[in-house]
């Protein structure tokens, strides 16, 4: 067996798998599982946020090594489904090496939503979040229209903002303040609060959080810390950038 | 009968769209919407019904653990999306935003005192859930060599 190639494809996995947003110990066991089923009991898989090493030796004795690096990280859960169905169902046949690489290539085209789908989304959340904090329909009303301006911000900013992720974070919830203000302003919204809440909910580190927890909680400690340590830099960076718009905001 | 449509109902049905509105950001297709938005609305009734306190988040972040827990097992499908939408509506963004506003305008005490109760329900949120998860897996292992026992299929 070409156990380069073999390598090649748990890393190629296990990268795929953490860019989607899988947590450390699903990563983990992916790999171990897959290298296992191919019979190599003494592989290695070690991952933490944005680095994965996986290790084996070939029956002839001969150790191997591979380090991928995992840059981005988004949450795409159709694809997370994707590739775990795949693991699966690469432990439980066992194909050949090149089926197995024909299929790992095939689950990279999993369905996504349209720009415009994903920009309702970002619009329709906190439209339904100002509601939860005390707000009535016009400042649902106000909500929508400020996160539709967030969604656009996250969407086509990236180019501008860069990537660094705590001054995407400050800006888009200046944005949704300064956007939050002028409805309330123009007379739509009730409760400028109440409206960038809701707004603020879509930049909120929920993910980071349960992302934090889950990593503590199946023992990755050192990742669990630094996704905590993430966590309350976003919320930092969202306090900060809330206070700048609304500064700005007095001063017209 | 008033107060339970507006007091819960509204609120509800409000958690369940803002989680459906979010499996579109979070590219989460077909049932998986439905069943995200089912555990939002499932998790905010708890917390109201609890009371709206800490130890409320508590209990649905608890809730919406075990909740997802069943769901992944039902549909064999990792738990990750399911946790991570459902809980988004307690995450307790409000919370952030007051604590920055108090501390804008000077107000250092009600600052602290917001502060902590952020961090407070952010803790018990995470607590909550955690424990659920774990403790279903542990039950789950040693419920499932029972419902394996039946012969394997070709």
């Amino acid at each position: 067996m070409d156990y380069d190639k073999l390598l090649n494809i748990a890393a190629e996995l296990g990268c795929q798998l953490m860019s989607c947003g899988a947590e450390i110990y699903r990563v983990e066991e992916s790999m171990g599982r897959l290298l296992r089923a191919y019979d190599l009991a003494s592989a290695e898989v070690f991952a933490i946020p944005n680095c994965i090493i996986v290790s084996l030796t070939t029956p002839e004795g001969h150790p191997i090594t591979r380090m991928r690096r995992v840059a981005g990280h988004g949450t795409d859960i159709q694809r997370l489904e994707r590739y775990n169905d795949l693991c699966r169902d690469l432990c439980a046949r066992v194909p050949p090496l090149e089926e197995a690489q024909a299929l790992l290539g095939a689950a990279e085209e999993t369905p996504r939503y349209a720009p415009w789908q994903v920009l309702l989304g970002y619009g329709v959340a906190p439209a339904f979040f100002a509601p939860l904090f005390g707000g009535g329909v016009r400042d649902a009303a106000s909500a929508f229209i400020a996160g539709l301006g967030v969604g656009v911000c996250l969407l086509y900013g990236g180019r501008f903002l860069g990537s660094n992720s705590f001054l995407r974070t400050v800006i888009c919830s200046a944005v949704a303040s300064l956007l939050s203000l002028l409805l309330v302003r123009l007379g739509l919204g009730r409760s400028v609060d109440i409206v960038t809440i809701g707004v603020l909910m879509v930049l909120v580190p929920g993910v980071a959080l349960t992302n934090a927890m889950r990593e503590i909680m199946a023992g990755d400690v050192f990742s669990g810390l630094s996704r905590t340590a993430d966590a309350i830099l976003v919320a930092s960076a969202i306090a900060l950038g809330s206070a700048a718009g609304l500064a700005i905001g007095r001063f017209f | 009968m008033e107060t339970i449509l507006y007091d819960y109902a509204l609120p509800c049905l409000c958690a369940f769209l803002a989680c459906v509105g979010f499996t579109l950001v979070f590219n989460i297709h077909g049932v998986g919407k439905l069943i995200c938005g089912v555990g939002g609305a499932l998790g905010w009734l708890v917390y109201l019904l609890a009371g709206s306190t800490i130890f409320a988040a508590f209990l649905a972040a608890a809730a919406i653990g075990t909740f997802s827990e069943v769901m992944s097992r039902v549909r064999r499908c990792p738990v990750t999306g399911y946790v991570l939408v459902a809980l988004l509506p307690l995450v307790p963004g409000g919370g952030i935003y007051y604590a920055m506003s108090y501390c804008v305008a000077g107000d250092n005490q009600r600052f602290l005192d917001t502060l902590l109760h952020t961090f407070g329900v952010a803790a018990a949120l995470a607590v909550g859930a955690m424990l659920a998860s774990s403790l279903f897996r542990t039950v789950y292992a040693h419920l499932r060599p029972a419902v394996r026992r039946k012969p394997p299929q070709a």
